[in-house]
């Protein structure tokens, strides 16, 4: 593989560790609310169980870097985009419906709007170490 | 959790974070001197652990304690992680998730602060 065309080089090292540490959050979150407060908000931390593995997914999609799974870190990130916009939307819009916050609740507030621009960044850096001429 | 040596912590990681940031700017790959650096956060971060779990049985402070411990050893497991994904980094990348790292650890201290203070806190 082109080295200078992989994920998990250059800033897609520092992208890996962002990922990870959003696995490691959302994974501790949603297993505590899931484990303990399941009936409270099952909808909010369901979504926040599919939020960790999604983030979990694009962490090791994108470290392991090769074509394969650069798809499913594609597939993956496009999920959490659009996982977040419409959950965020959803949770500004009807917010009696999000009585309990997920990772993705009004656009990541939570977390400084970071799971906002996460995927954004990672689909510009997979478009950008996406080889130009890969054969299918 | 909320002392003096709470606040050394924060200052630690924040320090290393501008540390790295400084680095980052010069265009810097990781150096032996600023690995040093993470190693010493870490070392901060055991004490800070011992010291927590001892607190948290000697008190009958109410708060909750799996998610206290969990955010201790994730502390503790994340610059250990950072050092591993970046052991053969010859790039500024590795400066820069130095960088993230030290933040992420003075954020931390003050989210184990938090559940530290429970519900009613």
């Amino acid at each position: 593989m082109d080295e200078t065309r992989a994920t998990n080089r250059g800033f897609g090292r520092v992208l890996v560790v962002i990922y990870a540490l959003f696995a490691i959050a959302a994974t501790a979150r949603s297993v505590v609310q899931l484990s303990t407060k399941f009936s409270e908000a099952p909808v909010a931390y369901l979504l926040s169980a599919l939020a960790a593995t999604i983030y979990i997914v694009a962490t090791v999609a994108l470290a392991r870097g090769n074509r394969s799974s650069r798809r499913v870190a594609l597939a993956a990130i496009s999920i959490e985009l659009a996982g977040v916009l419409i959950v965020g939307t959803l949770s500004l819009a009807f917010p009696t419906n999000f009585p309990h916050a997920s990772v993705w609740s009004s656009f990541g507030s939570g977390y400084g709007y970071i799971p906002l621009v996460l995927p954004v960044v990672g689909l510009w850096w997979l478009r950008r170490t996406w080889p130009q001429n890969t054969p299918e | 959790m909320t002392g003096a040596f709470a606040d050394l912590l924060i200052t630690a990681g924040v320090l290393v974070g501008l540390w790295s940031l400084v680095q980052l700017v010069v265009n810097r790959p990781l150096g032996r001197a600023l690995r040093l650096g993470v190693w010493c956060l870490e070392a901060l971060i055991a004490v800070f652990l011992i010291g927590g779990i001892v607190q948290m049985m000697t008190t009958d402070h109410d708060f909750a304690k799996l998610e206290f411990v969990g955010y201790l050893l994730g502390m503790l497991a994340i610059p250990l992680a950072a050092l591993w994904w970046t052991r053969t980094d010859a790039t500024r990348a590795g400066t820069a998730i130095i960088m993230v790292i030290g933040l992420v650890t003075s954020i931390l201290v003050l989210r184990v602060q938090h559940v530290w203070a429970g519900p009613h806190g």
